[in-house]
């Protein structure tokens, strides 16, 4: 079931990101070769967008891609640095408590309102239920991750740098070379 | 007041290892919150809007179409090119290692993963014909921050989206500095070279520089279609990088073929004559391209840049939320009626932009520091007449050297991760070059022309509204 919900998630963002590409280049096709274009595209376009961040920012939390300065927190002895990584993790909770609240307020004004999107031909709540939703996540995996930090499975919030993988890949890589 | 909080709580937040986007936005929001009756609604709503921007939609496509070909055996292939034409200079394999991050640099738009990609590889190279472990991974370092400044560049996109001027210019301003750059550490190099007498590489000959460069060439075209297309006005920025996306997607997978279905199977087999080969070649591409489209090797890219692209973004989207608080509590007018009024000049402006950014890239990334310092120092340079994209490239190479200077630069952490030198080793090993690009940073802080000339001359003068 873990395994399903992970790649679940990696292919929802691997979908996003591949659709948006390809619903660009094609209107640049349709333009050039066919003369022709979608007055929906752009939107669809930012809507699959605005899905592929709000969506993967929980993901973040849980694979611990999203960086951070810990140059300081990682000095202090371990214990220390798992309290201040608790603290970090509530932090990001009060964020996201925030951010959902008001998200919320949005989309069911929006809900009832019923108005539509601009170019698509669709309700203008639909777009906007990843808000909520998004949200909604992002707070899910910070408290999973702080159930983590307390019984020692994670270290800490964020990642240092964006290549973090690929730096221990290349490490090991150089090692064998020696 | 308002300000002062706004400052603290974020660089509190940071030290105590806050992920940077949660860090800008809980202090904006705590700020809305205490000081303003902004609606909530209206808040969060500006998460959503940060993706809504035309100019930053192209942020996705530039790092899809680097995934794509970021990869080691593009890598490679760069590197045999550089060596082929600057090896044989004495310090050559150093200052084909610069050679090398330059046009990676351009394909990957990115500094750390162009000191992974093309680190890794020389490196160990150059330890091999007698370097000083010390001397190549200060070279590479160094070089590898030219990143962001050669075009396409995801910094410079940011920082067009967050003034309003075209992201074409902003490449196009990028190119002659990236040059000078490049040619100011190679210089560096040769001089060090002849000093303490490092070896030279065999010239290899003309023909393996055109073997090396008809190899590297599918992949440096990307840069081509990206900056003759915006040139020409056959698509916008945001166009131009769909499709780099695509075209590296064709080229990784059909044609260099390091990843995907045809992964090792050759572009000619012995003895296949040029017809046969051509007629397999096409076929295969036809009968492979869905398979191509959701092979794992391609899922994987794809995931890879979706990563990255969501861990940026979030950081920007909370970065345009910060912005928007500034805005809002007037601190950039304050503070560019304060530097007015204290009758700062031009010049002395420039320094202070100078040392706000090398100390604020010590704990920020790149762009979201750029959306934070734009807003801010941008009408002030307006004010005192400096041209918006010499401003931009000033930032940019701010940012760069940002990323090598101690305690907390990127791509000393990232550096020292690959070589397993600890930090002050790469510090010390990285600071004779550093001191070249300070120079370079004081020629383009205090020559315009240098960043304005070419934009300049193809798209005529910036005007400032």
């Amino acid at each position: 079931m873990r395994d399903f919900i992970d790649w679940l998630e990696r292919t929802a963002i691997s979908v996003l990101l591949a659709a948006m590409t390809i619903v660009t280049f094609s209107q640049v096709v349709a333009r050039y070769v066919f003369n022709t274009g979608a007055v929906w595209a752009l939107e669809l376009t930012v809507f699959l967008f605005a899905w592929l961040v709000l969506f993967g920012m929980s993901y973040g939390v849980k694979a611990g891609f999203h960086i951070g300065v810990d140059a300081f927190a990682r000095m202090l002895p371990d214990r220390t640095f798992r309290v201040l990584a608790l603290v970090v993790g509530f932090l990001g909770m009060a964020y996201a408590v925030i951010l959902l609240v008001g998200a919320w307020e949005y989309w069911w004004k929006i809900y009832r309102i019923g108005i539509g999107a601009q170019d698509l031909p669709i309700p203008r709540w639909v777009p906007y239920l990843i808000l909520p939703i998004g949200l909604l996540l992002l707070l899910y995996r910070l408290g999973e991750a702080c159930v983590d930090i307390v019984q020692g499975r994670r270290h800490g919030i964020a990642a240092s740098h964006e290549v973090e993988d690929s730096v221990a890949d290349a490490r090991d890589q150089l090692a064998d070379d020696k | 007041m308002e300000s002062a909080v706004l400052f603290i709580l974020v660089l509190l937040l940071l030290v105590i290892g806050t992920p940077i986007a949660i860090s800008l936005g809980l202090s904006s929001l705590v700020v809305i919150l205490v000081f303003s009756d902004d609606s909530l609604a209206s808040i969060s709503l500006k998460l959503f809007e940060a993706m809504e921007h035309y100019t930053l939609l192209a942020i996705p496509f530039f790092i899809l179409s680097s995934a794509f070909l970021s990869t080691g055996g593009v890598a490679r292939r760069i590197i045999r090119f550089a060596i082929a034409v600057v090896g044989h200079f004495r310090g050559g394999l150093a200052i084909s290692s610069v050679f090398a991050c330059m046009l990676f640099a351009a394909l990957s738009g990115s500094s750390p993963a162009t000191v992974v990609a093309i680190g890794s590889i020389v490196i160990a190279g150059m330890r091999e014909v007698g370097y000083t472990r010390d001397f190549a991974a200060g070279v590479v370092c160094n070089a590898g921050t030219l990143g962001i400044l050669i075009p396409p560049s995801i910094v410079m996109v940011v920082y067009a989206a967050a003034t309003d001027v075209s992201v074409g210019r902003m490449f196009m301003a990028g190119v002659i500095p990236g040059l000078i750059a490049g040619v100011m550490l190679m210089i560096g190099i040769y001089v060090a070279a002849r000093i303490k007498n490092l070896p030279a590489q065999p010239w290899a000959g003309f023909r393996e520089i055109f073997a090396s460069g008809g190899d590297a060439f599918w992949g440096l075209l990307l840069i081509a279609i990206i900056l003759g297309g915006i040139y020409g006005g056959v698509f916008t920025p945001t166009e131009a990088a769909a499709v780099a996306a695509v075209y590296a997607f064709f080229i990784a997978l059909f044609v260099y073929r390091d990843m995907g279905p045809l992964k090792g199977v050759p572009m000619r087999r012995d003895g296949e004559s040029i017809p046969a080969a051509l007629v397999r070649n096409v076929g295969a591409t036809v009968i492979y391209f869905v398979p191509a489209m959701v092979h794992k090797d391609t899922q994987r890219t794809l995931f890879e840049a979706g990563r990255v692209t969501i861990m940026l973004m979030f950081i920007i989207a909370n970065a345009l939320l910060f912005a928007h608080v500034l805005t809002t509590e007037r601190i950039p007018q304050a503070i560019t009626e304060a530097i007015i009024g204290a009758g700062l000049t031009p010049w002395m402006f420039l320094v202070v932009v100078n040392l706000l950014l090398l100390a604020g890239g010590q704990f920020m990334e790149p762009s979201g520091l750029l959306v934070i310092v734009a807003p801010v120092v941008f009408p002030i340079a307006i004010e005192l007449g400096i041209d918006p994209i010499h401003l931009g490239i000033i930032m940019v190479v701010n940012m760069e050297i940002g990323m090598i200077t101690p305690p907390v630069g990127l791509n000393l952490f990232v550096t020292s991760g690959i070589t397993g030198m600890s930090l002050i080793q790469v510090v010390k090993a990285a600071a004779p070059w550093l001191a070249i690009l300070f120079v370079f940073l004081i020629i383009v802080t205090y020559v315009p022309a240098v960043s304005t000339m070419l934009p300049n001359a193809m798209f005529g003068p910036q005007l400032v509204e």
